[in-house]
């Protein structure tokens, strides 16, 4: 090794230390102990009975397929919403899409918490909507808009489309508007323009908005407690309740790997389904 | 009836703002014409090509292709082919299915389209690349490329916005030669911007020159020794500007001498000058010859000087001549000035009348 090249190998180890050694104390450690526990009995014994259980009752099947689904509607729903958004800000003069940057991102500079309650005043049985929808005399009982899966999809959405956003604007900025002219001539529409054009050229945008959503989604904890209530169990609920409640930290734990490996199983599976031949192709540098 | 053309335009104006980009625009462009629109960066161009393809609209005036007021009607519906400086290839469609696309939503059979776009790729001499998609290709293929694609679908006009700009001059030179043959062949009517005037000569059957979103002229290719304005005469090729007065306005010749004593004859061309009026005075440098001694008596159109510069070129020499406050810049065929010039040296310049272009002063005294 050249004398350069050491130096370069010395200044990237000391860069690299402090955030190498945190890591390793606060989460890969504990995660290590974590996996462990997952293995072993109420005796602490190796075994296998935490998976056994988690595979022979249909319960802890039914929650993860509830998980994923409520996942995948929300990464469905950030699509829909954010999508045109997105759009809007690529075709922004930089003041506005400075000003929908900060829109979209100013109501995360609240808590989670107080921003679920404004959901509450919003959704709530007495809240705006249902108030509205009776005096106009177009229902005569309160929608139930939240503590059920709905109010659950409307509060992760919510959390999470500004990464949606982002990533998708992010990928349009980069289309020549030329291309649009060049779609135009030839004898493209706008709908044909967008669906042949624009569609194809923010995949990658959608895919890694898709990714951070689902996986932010499927972890996702304070939202589902609040807009969920106690209708709505997910892992990460059921998780908490094994470990703080019954105290059962072995079954808790092997649950958060379930929660784990089916999350990075399915991101891993989505990519490939996306990242085709020609995706590879035309998006690899 | 009066007769057809391809593509007219009448009174066009496009402002941006309160800026005028393109003033007045009347052109008619008759069938298989190719047709080049000349002039700095900045002229409006791009603008007026715009507004002929749809992209914008012109605040004024009337713009019909094939007889037909286009005002308002989308791009995609005026069955144009266009070429773009940035070649504007769709990044994630093979160069199949780039040059295909146009018939797809013409919603021509497969086998037709295949047909077709095999022709066409041809044509431009790229059939092996078919199943590439566009960054796996050089600039110059690219270019053909979108060429082959505005041409799929047989379009009543192509346009051409400064197509080869982004090349390097080598291939410029190749490629312009394959679009002048692939537009004769084909007859298509063109229309091509460029901003280069050798470009423009080459490529087209007319020359509009441009200045500030106003129309300069417009003409053949050999007008280029009747030129409209200082504008054009100074845009197109290099110049050399004297300043000076009419002493003499005879039938056929000015007599004119410069600021600097120097006496000349030019030939009229349509021009109305009365003695004492104030002209810059046009000489190319290919039209200055170089001598010696002097060779007659007659002291017009001939200057002494002291040799300053020279520069090689290539296929031509220039060298800069010291005519008294004035430099010359003179061209010779490189054989000719083959080490006889050599700086400090004294030699006489020398024009023909009809080699001097006129123009009228203003009065700021540019
Ligand atoms: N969208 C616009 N808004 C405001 N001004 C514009 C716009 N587009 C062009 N202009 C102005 O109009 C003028 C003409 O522009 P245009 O693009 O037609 O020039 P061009 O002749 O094509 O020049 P170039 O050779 O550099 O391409 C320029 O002064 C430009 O600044
Ligand atoms: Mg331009």
């Amino acid at each position: 090794m050249s004398e350069s090249r050491r130096r370069k190998m010395r200044t990237a180890v000391l860069l690299l230390a402090p955030a190498v050694a945190v890591l390793l104390g606060v989460f890969v450690l504990p995660m290590l102990y974590i996996l462990l526990m997952s293995f072993q009995n109420k005796q602490e014994h190796i075994s296998l009975v935490n998976y056994a259980t988690l595979v022979q009752d249909p319960y802890y099947l039914q929650v993860l397929w509830r998980t994923i689904k409520l996942s995948l509607l929300t990464v469905l729903a950030c699509l829909v919403f954010g999508y045109p958004v997105a759009m809007y800000m690529a075709q922004a003069s930089s003041k506005m899409r400075g000003i929908v940057t900060f829109l979209i991102i100013a109501p995360h500079l609240v808590s989670v918490v107080i921003r679920n309650f404004g959901w509450v005043i919003l959704l709530g049985e007495k809240g705006l909507i249902n108030n509205v929808l009776m005096q106009a005399g177009l229902i005569d009982k309160p929608l139930r808009l939240m503590y059920n899966e709905l109010g659950v999809v409307i509060g992760l959405t919510d959390s999470f489309m500004v990464y949606m956003v982002l990533a998708i604007a992010t990928s349009m900025y980069q289309i020549d508007v030329s291309l649009y002219k060049a779609a135009g001539i030839l004898g493209a529409g706008k709908l044909r323009t967008f669906l042949n054009v624009v569609v194809p050229m923010t995949l990658p945008g959608m895919l890694a908005g898709s990714t951070l959503v689902f996986s932010l989604s499927m972890s996702s904890f304070v939202t589902l407690a609040l807009m969920g209530g106690t209708s709505v169990k997910v892992l990460p609920v059921i998780a908490y309740e094994k470990i703080m409640t019954e105290l059962n930290w072995q079954l808790g734990a092997s649950i958060s790997f379930l929660l784990l490996f089916s999350t990075v199983a399915l991101v891993t599976l989505f990519t490939r389904l996306v990242e085709t031949k020609r995706y590879k192709e035309v998006f690899s540098s | 009836m009066s007769k057809s053309f391809d593509v007219e335009l009448i009174n066009v104006q496009k402002k941006f703002g309160t800026n005028v980009v393109v003033d007045d625009f009347n052109l008619q462009i008759e069938q298989g014409e190719c047709v080049s629109f000349l002039g700095p960066s900045g002229c409006g161009k791009t603008t007026t090509l715009n507004m002929i393809a749809g992209f914008l609209e012109p605040d004024r005036g009337d713009l019909l292709i094939k007889g037909k007021r286009m005002n308002g009607t989308p791009s995609n519906k005026r069955d144009l082919g266009m070429v773009f400086q940035t070649y504007s290839l769709f990044p994630h469609m093979t160069i199949f299915e780039n040059v295909a696309y146009g018939l797809k939503l013409r919603k021509v059979s497969k086998a037709e389209t295949k047909r077709r776009v095999d022709k066409v790729l041809d044509l431009v001499k790229l059939p092996h690349v078919a199943e590439r998609y566009p960054k796996q290709l050089s600039g110059g293929q690219r270019q053909r490329i979108a060429i082959a694609r505005a041409l799929v679908t047989e379009p009543t006009l192509l346009l051409l916005d400064e197509p080869l700009s982004n090349l390097d001059a080598k291939l410029r030179e190749e490629l312009r030669e394959e679009i002048k043959r692939l537009q004769r062949d084909i007859g298509v009517t063109t229309i091509f911007v460029t901003h280069d005037q050798e470009e423009a000569l080459y490529m087209s059957n007319r020359i509009v020159v441009l200045d500030h979103g106003k129309v300069e002229q417009i003409g053949t290719p050999w007008d280029n020794n009747r030129p409209a304005s200082e504008f054009v005469h100074t845009f197109i090729g290099k110049s050399n500007r004297l300043t000076g007065v009419v002493e003499r306005v005879l039938d056929h010749t000015l007599e004119l001498k410069t600021d600097t004593g120097i006496s000349l004859r030019a030939v009229r061309r349509n021009d109305c000058f009365a003695a004492g009026d104030k002209v810059s005075i046009y000489m190319r440098p290919e039209s200055i010859a170089l001598h010696v001694e002097q060779r007659h008596s007659a002291a017009t159109n001939v200057a002494k000087g002291t040799v300053k510069l020279t520069s090689f070129l290539g296929a031509y020499s220039e060298c800069e001549i010291d005519i008294g406050q004035t430099v010359l810049t003179v061209r010779l065929q490189s054989v000719e000035q083959d080490g006889w010039l050599s700086p400090g040296m004294h030699v006489y310049t020398e024009w023909k009348p009809e080699d001097v272009f006129v123009f009228a002063r203003k009065e700021n005294g540019r």
